[in-house]
């Protein structure tokens, strides 16, 4: 009786906990969450999960498998092609420097009055649009010995016998295609830099300009510091990007001359050598490389903007926040 | 405002067009495939043999309605036979441009009766299969992939296949237990290279070269005497480096059919210096010693492949190793067809030189259809193999032994790589994928990485054939392959 009565007591409690706003908030929660968290888990989570699975398998996309343990892992450190393919990166890396800093400095620019800005904008957003397959058609030509870029620079009074083959001379064919990965994606950092920029109130510029500060002065004192998170932001995406650089080296020269990135190798390894249980290695591996430069570069860019943020602590951790979020999902995709 | 709007639409329209119209050089990778296929169908024929290996002759029940591609005499018989058959093929291509049409007018003037209804199929290796199955299809048509058991239920025999061997060649790509051949090629692929018989005519190279060592003369005398690209390698687009030089592993380098599938996995040293100028070590050192005496193009790395045909055409490139499927698109892109030759390739085995060759699509004939349409059918493809002119047009090995071509192989050895021995089929894929250089298999990184190393200098032959043996070896000994030889 004495246990009934329990039982009927807790169903009781357990409506009325449901009733409760406390209890309808939760449930809401659940059963909003449930869908999105599923998918996420099911396309996301799951597949990874997998593939760190296959990663200790010497295997194919069919036929038997076989437990090897930290085998693949061995063979990632230890063979040439693969940490060597990392050292492309570094080229990648200067070009996203580069990058940044041309599409900083005309953000900048850009952001002030001038004539034609739009049209400006426009074509210098325009690469960001195309499609990268096209893109590396593009390059192919403009980089055959003799044809567009070799005209111009004829125009601009080279001659042709002093100038590189652009993909086929290996000292200088990485910097050629890190060039196509610069013209393609500065124009978007450039635009999302003006978009921070404009956020900038302007009675701040006309201040300045009463307390006699220049455009430098402005842009040091002023904007750098208001654009901080996208400036953070637009540096790791640029990094861990630059690891990960894939479609210009495989459309371009397909990997090879010298030109095989860590992503180019991997595929290489995965679809015509069959070695999925290696590759699937390489992609763990790479994931934690990328891991480790984020956390790094989290590191140093507290360490240098700390005096920005002593006035605001809770603004700038909620937005460091954010920001790792968006770092990882990125790196993690 | 608006204005300038506008002004950008326009503008971002127009380079999108632009674009649009560099899309057209993806054209080039879509050819690729068309060489695995036709290695895959070279070497399907062998498979076959290894099947009816033993299983010997009941009569031949061609013989039964008395209707066989021997009895048929073309222009004498079934004059007066008045039906219509059809003919489903592959080549959408050519019955775009005319020439079936054109080939079945001229069939018509020796045959007015026989009314030929043709039906090109773009994805015909999937589709004839169906239309195979469903049964009302036509009466002749180009054999799609089945079991060779299948055979008698679907197509009507020509003859024995050693009655057949007196009038074609590869007689025994589509045969069944009894031994009757039921598919004769349209044309044949053989393994050669191609070449510019003008620039080898203006360089002084009168005789083809059988040898290595004659084959790097000779582009060295078209480097001096002409303005042509003595080798060009399409190193650019991948495919045509390790899909085209593997082709000729096995026979051709070292006139033994049953090394590739049998022998190489095998073998503790492959690619060691024989000395003669044979195996493979003399293959790829052909392409590693014309780098490095720049006799190929200049910038191999932004080459494109549609590029090469047109240029080949015109006299300015002399040589191009790729198999004989290249010829017809080499002829047809521009002025100069008749300069397009195709030689044997310059590796000889004790004073013989072999090619690999087998048939593309083959035609069948409808075991179903009327007494009538069977005969119109087989008059048909009697016409079509020794009259037409078709192989020889479409630039293919002969598959008629009466027909005249143009396909000059004087003197060579055609044989077919015999395939691997009943339990190893699948030694060759695991060694290739654990050895990372996969021959035949997309291995086009290790055939580019000769030429790299050629260009810059940075790693000799003998280093890079250590490398590979050093790779096969580990590879054996991971996958346990017994080494034997």
């Amino acid at each position: 009786m004495a246990a009934q009565a329990n039982t009927a007591g807790t169903k009781k409690g357990f409506l009325q906990w449901a009733r409760s706003r406390r209890g309808q908030q939760l449930i809401i929660i659940i059963a909003f969450m449930i869908i999105p968290l599923a998918l996420l888990f099911t396309f996301t989570y799951l597949p990874f999960g997998e593939m760190v699975g296959f990663s200790f398998y010497k295997m194919k996309y069919v036929g038997k498998r076989t437990f090897v343990g930290w085998k693949n892992y061995a063979s990632v450190f230890s063979r040439k092609d693969c940490f060597g393919a990392l050292k492309l990166s570094l080229y990648y890396m200067g070009g996203s420097v580069v990058q940044l800093v041309l599409a900083l400095y005309l953000a900048t620019v850009l952001s002030f009055k001038v004539k034609g800005g739009n049209i400006f904008k426009g074509f210098m957003f325009f690469p960001y649009l195309i499609n990268g397959i096209a893109i590396g058609f593009i390059f192919k030509f403009f980089y055959t010995r003799g044809f567009v870029f070799d005209t111009v620079l004829q125009w601009c009074g080279f001659q042709l016998d002093n100038l590189p083959y652009w993909l086929k001379d290996q000292s200088i064919n990485n910097i050629s295609l890190v060039g196509t990965s610069v013209w393609r994606y500065f124009g978007q950092n450039m635009v999302l830099f003006i978009g921070a920029i404009m956020s900038v109130d302007s009675e701040l510029y006309e201040a300045a300009m009463l307390d006699g500060a220049n455009r430098l002065e402005q842009f040091r004192y002023i904007i750098l510091p208001s654009i901080k998170t996208i400036v953070t932001l637009n540096v790791i995406l640029s990094i861990t990007g630059s690891l990960s650089a894939f479609e210009p080296p495989y459309v371009i020269t397909s990997g090879a001359n010298g030109t095989g990135t860590y992503f180019v190798v991997m595929n290489e390894i995965a679809h015509t050598q069959q070695k999925v249980g290696l590759a699937s290695a390489m992609a763990v591996v790479l994931l934690l490389i990328i891991f480790a430069a984020t956390i790094l570069q989290k590191l140093f860019f507290k360490y240098v903007f700390k005096n920005a943020e002593d006035e605001d602590f809770g603004a700038a951790k909620k937005r460091e926040k954010q920001l790792a979020r968006y770092a990882a999902r990125k790196a993690g995709r | 405002m608006k204005l300038r709007k506008v002004l950008a639409l326009t503008l971002a329209a127009a380079m999108t067009l632009s674009l649009a119209a560099c899309g057209g050089s993806d054209e080039g990778a879509a050819e690729a495939p068309a060489t695995d296929d036709t290695a895959a169908e070279a070497e399907a024929p062998a498979a076959d043999d290894a099947a009816d290996d033993g299983a010997e002759a009941e009569a031949p029940a061609a013989a039964a309605s008395g209707l066989t591609y021997a009895s048929v005499n073309l222009g004498e018989d079934y004059k007066d036979l008045t039906t219509t058959i059809k003919f489903i093929h592959h080549k959408t291509d050519r019955e775009e441009d005319g020439t079936i049409p054109d080939l079945i007018a001229k069939f018509n003037e020796m045959y007015p009766g026989i009314t030929v209804e043709t039906e090109g199929i773009t994805d015909y290796a999937e589709d004839s299969l169906l239309r195979l199955s469903a049964g009302d299809w036509g009466d002749v048509m180009f054999i799609p992939a089945i079991d060779a058991v299948e055979l008698p239920t679907y197509f009507v025999p020509y003859g024995t296949v050693d009655e057949m061997s007196e009038y074609i060649n590869f007689a025994d790509q589509w045969k069944d237990a009894a031994g009757n051949c039921y598919g004769i090629g349209y044309m044949g692929n053989a393994q050669g290279v191609l070449y510019n018989k003008k620039v080898f005519a203006d360089a002084g190279v009168t005789t083809l070269p059988k040898t290595p060592d004659e084959f790097m003369a000779a582009l060295q005398a078209i480097k001096d005497k002409t303005d042509a690209i003595p080798l060009y390698t399409n190193y650019a687009a991948g495919w045509t480096m390790g899909g085209a030089w593997d082709g000729y592993l096995g026979a051709i380098t070292n006139g033994d059919e049953t090394w590739l599938n049998q022998k190489f996995i095998h073998e503790a040293e492959p690619f060691k210096d024989h000395g003669d100028g044979t195996g493979p070590y003399a293959l790829y050192k052909i392409l590693y010693d014309a780098t490095a005496q720049g006799l190929i193009e200049d910038d191999y790395t932004t080459t494109d492949w549609e590029g090469c045909k047109p240029m080949i055409n015109n006299g300015e490139i002399g040589t191009m190793v790729l198999g004989s499927w290249a010829v017809a698109q080499m002829k047809a892109a521009g002025d100069n067809p008749d300069d397009i030759g195709y030689m044997p390739f310059p590796i000889t085995v004790n004073g013989q030189q072999y090619a690999t060759a087998g048939p593309d699509y083959c035609y069948g004939i409808n075991a179903n259809a009327s007494e009538d349409n069977k005969a119109a059918a087989m008059v048909f493809v009697k016409w079509m193999v020794e009259e037409s002119g078709w192989c020889d047009l479409e630039g293919g090995y002969p598959i008629s032994k009466t027909a005249p071509t143009s396909f000059v192989f004087d003197g060579v050895n055609v044989v077919n790589n015999v395939t691997s021995l009943p339990g190893e089929e699948d030694i060759m894929n695991e060694l290739n994928s654990e050895s990372e250089l996969s021959f035949n298999q997309g291995g086009d990184a290790k055939v580019q990485r000769l030429v790299e190393a050629a260009a810059t200098g940075a790693e000799t032959y003998d280093d890079i054939m250590a490398d590979w043996t050093t790779a096969w070896n580990a590879a054996q000994e991971e996958c346990g392959v017994e080494v034997l030889y």
